[in-house]
């Protein structure tokens, strides 16, 4: 009896996380069932296995052109990865290592502004891109997400944390401070930025207001705003609209199967300072 | 070479800072200075300099307050129900015998807040489709009437408000989660033997001790709360009859479809300004209770 009231919480939890990832589930095998059987299901397990939902989804229309939108997505989520990564680290090198005057200032401005939320930004970015002649193309999306504070945030909290001793021997034999940040700041500050890639990844992916608001020509839209208009077009096709929702959702997960453990510990922490 | 010594570091940050400047503190003030003016893209003139018409309009225009009135009205629905499950969360994982079970649970619970918000919207306008939803279609089987769920005006602000739960309560979890283990496991033991029974361990020392991470959960919970678009907008399309219509949808609607981009700003400005005022009363009501 001890026994057991001990183990209550494991099986409550568990039971609460399984009904978590069921709708998931749900999702992925309905995916796979012909569209008779979406609305009228027997079992949640597909009485009649078929991959013509992911055929119909795959196959070119100019409409939804799905393959298209995965593409800009790849696209425009890889460039916002790699720049964010880039930019912050060179970023908070100079700000934690160079000594140049106004950088703490500099990085308290930045720090104050990642508190305005981002519906105060929609109207005035657009307005800022449609003189730079950038809306409905990638860089509507690309440049304005490098500008973002979180990252030249994170990585100045890594790199004050890095000694400074194996720097200031690679000056001493020589290295030019290019070469140091090269060769020893970016490979010690590896595990930061494969966080901070992972979440802005992730963010980029997911960004539904900027597409829809930036983006105009169908052929340009990203996935989320190409499911979104899919599902509007085919609104009682839920095979369809499901098979997308997986493909869309795929990717993270796969990207989630392997830095679990650096997303989850990395915002665990986020709390601590707050 | 000796300029280039001089300019060099500054090179460093050089793409951050011109990026941050452009589209963070430009923004800033151009954002500022449309609140003021009144633009309108369908019409050729340019803009004009109307003072605080833009925001007299805005307080007497029907829809943007009742607009309001709809993201209060999920702000009080959502902000509450998601601190409070993930707080019952937190403790239930923190409960667990098993270390990898918990990691597991933890994970598993996190996964609904990795999917971009249309696929979840999507996921659950079927769920809730009242012909043929999965929701109407359990209820059928058990013998029970099938409910209007995201059409009817009454169910359909709670019924987007159990999607949003299931969406983000994870990430609040892991946070409420890594606060409960600071807690030194000596104030637990000391309180056992006390004689200290779980809800009093849980209102005597957990709360207490967990309590600046619940303020920075319940802050930026009610931030995002107060800017909720992608899943009224996708389910809903802010109805029936604008029932669910958020002040970022009718910003959106009057910026982007009705290109009153001067309008637009105003309406961002007066929900900034609540949003600070709410932020700002729950962070010194919550820092002033121990004190």
């Amino acid at each position: 009896m001890k026994r057991l009231k001990r183990h209550l919480p494991d099986a409550i939890m568990a039971f609460t996380a399984l009904s978590f990832v069921l709708p998931l589930v749900v999702m992925l095998l309905t995916s796979f069932k012909p569209e008779a059987e979406v609305l009228n299901p027997e079992s949640v397990v597909p009485d009649d296995w078929t991959t013509s939902n992911y055929q119909h989804v795959l196959g070119w229309s100019e409409e939804a052109p799905f393959v298209r939108w995965l593409l800009n997505s790849l696209f425009i989520s890889t460039t916002v990865t790699l720049l964010v990564m880039l930019f912050s680290a060179m970023a908070a090198y100079a700000i934690t290592r160079l000594r140049l005057p106004g950088t703490k200032a500099f990085l308290g401005l930045v720090v104050a502004t990642m508190m305005l939320p981002a519906q105060l930004f929609l109207v005035p970015v657009y307005l800022i891109l449609s003189q730079l002649r950038l809306l409905d193309t990638p860089w509507a999306l690309i440049i304005p997400a490098t500008a973002g504070g979180f990252g030249v945030f994170l990585m100045c909290q890594f790199m004050r944390a890095v000694p400074r001793t194996i720097e200031e021997a690679a000056l001493i034999d020589g290295c030019s401070k290019l070469g140091v940040f090269l060769h020893v700041n970016l490979p010690l500050c590896a595990p930061a930025l494969a966080t901070l890639g992972v979440f802005t990844f992730i963010g980029s992916w997911n960004d539904f207001v900027g597409p829809l608001i930036f983006l105009d020509s169908i052929r340009n839209y990203t996935l989320p705003v190409g499911i979104a208009l899919y599902q509007s077009s085919y609104v009682t096709e839920y095979g369809l609209t499901l098979a997308t929702s997986v493909l869309a959702t795929a990717p993270l997960i796969v990207v989630f199967m392997v830095f679990q453990r650096q997303i989850i510990e990395s915002m665990a922490t986020s709390g601590m300072k707050g | 070479m000796d300029w280039l010594r001089r300019v060099a570091p500054y090179l460093f940050i050089t793409p951050y800072a011109l990026a941050f400047t452009c589209f963070i503190i430009l923004p800033f003030f151009v954002a500022f200075g449309l609140a003021f003016v009144k633009l309108e893209l369908t019409s050729q003139q340019p803009a004009a300099f109307v003072g605080f018409d833009n925001f007299r309009e805005a307080l007497g225009d029907p829809y943007f307050r009742k607009s309001l009135w709809v993201t209060v009205y999920f702000v009080v629905l959502a902000v509450p129900t998601t601190v409070a499950l993930a707080m019952a969360l937190a403790v239930g994982m923190q409960a667990m015998t098993q270390r990898w079970a918990r990691n597991t649970v933890r994970a598993m619970l996190f996964v609904p807040g990795m999917l971009n918000v249309a696929v979840a919207a999507i996921l659950w306008q079927w769920f809730f489709n009242g012909e043929f939803g999965l929701f109407n279609h359990l209820l059928e089987s058990l013998g029970l009437p099938r409910l209007p769920w995201i059409s009817s005006r009454a169910l359909a602000m709670p019924s987007i408000v159990f999607m949003t739960l299931w969406w983000t309560v994870g990430g609040s979890a892991i946070l409420l989660l890594a606060g409960l283990q600071q807690i030194p496991g000596e104030l637990w033991e000391a309180a056992s033997l006390d004689g200290a029974g779980a809800w009093k361990r849980f209102t005597q020392i957990s709360l207490p001790m967990v309590r600046p991470v619940l303020l920075f959960v319940l802050v930026i919970n009610t931030i995002g709360a107060f800017q909720v678009f992608g899943q009224t907008y996708l389910m809903t399309r802010g109805g029936p009859e604008l029932a669910t219509r958020s002040v970022v949808q009718y910003i959106y609607e009057t910026a982007f479809n009705n290109y009153r981009l001067g309008y637009g700003a105003a309406m961002s400005w007066l929900l900034f300004m609540l949003i600070a005022a709410f932020s700002l009363v729950q962070f010194f009501v919550l820092r002033k209770v121990d004190a």
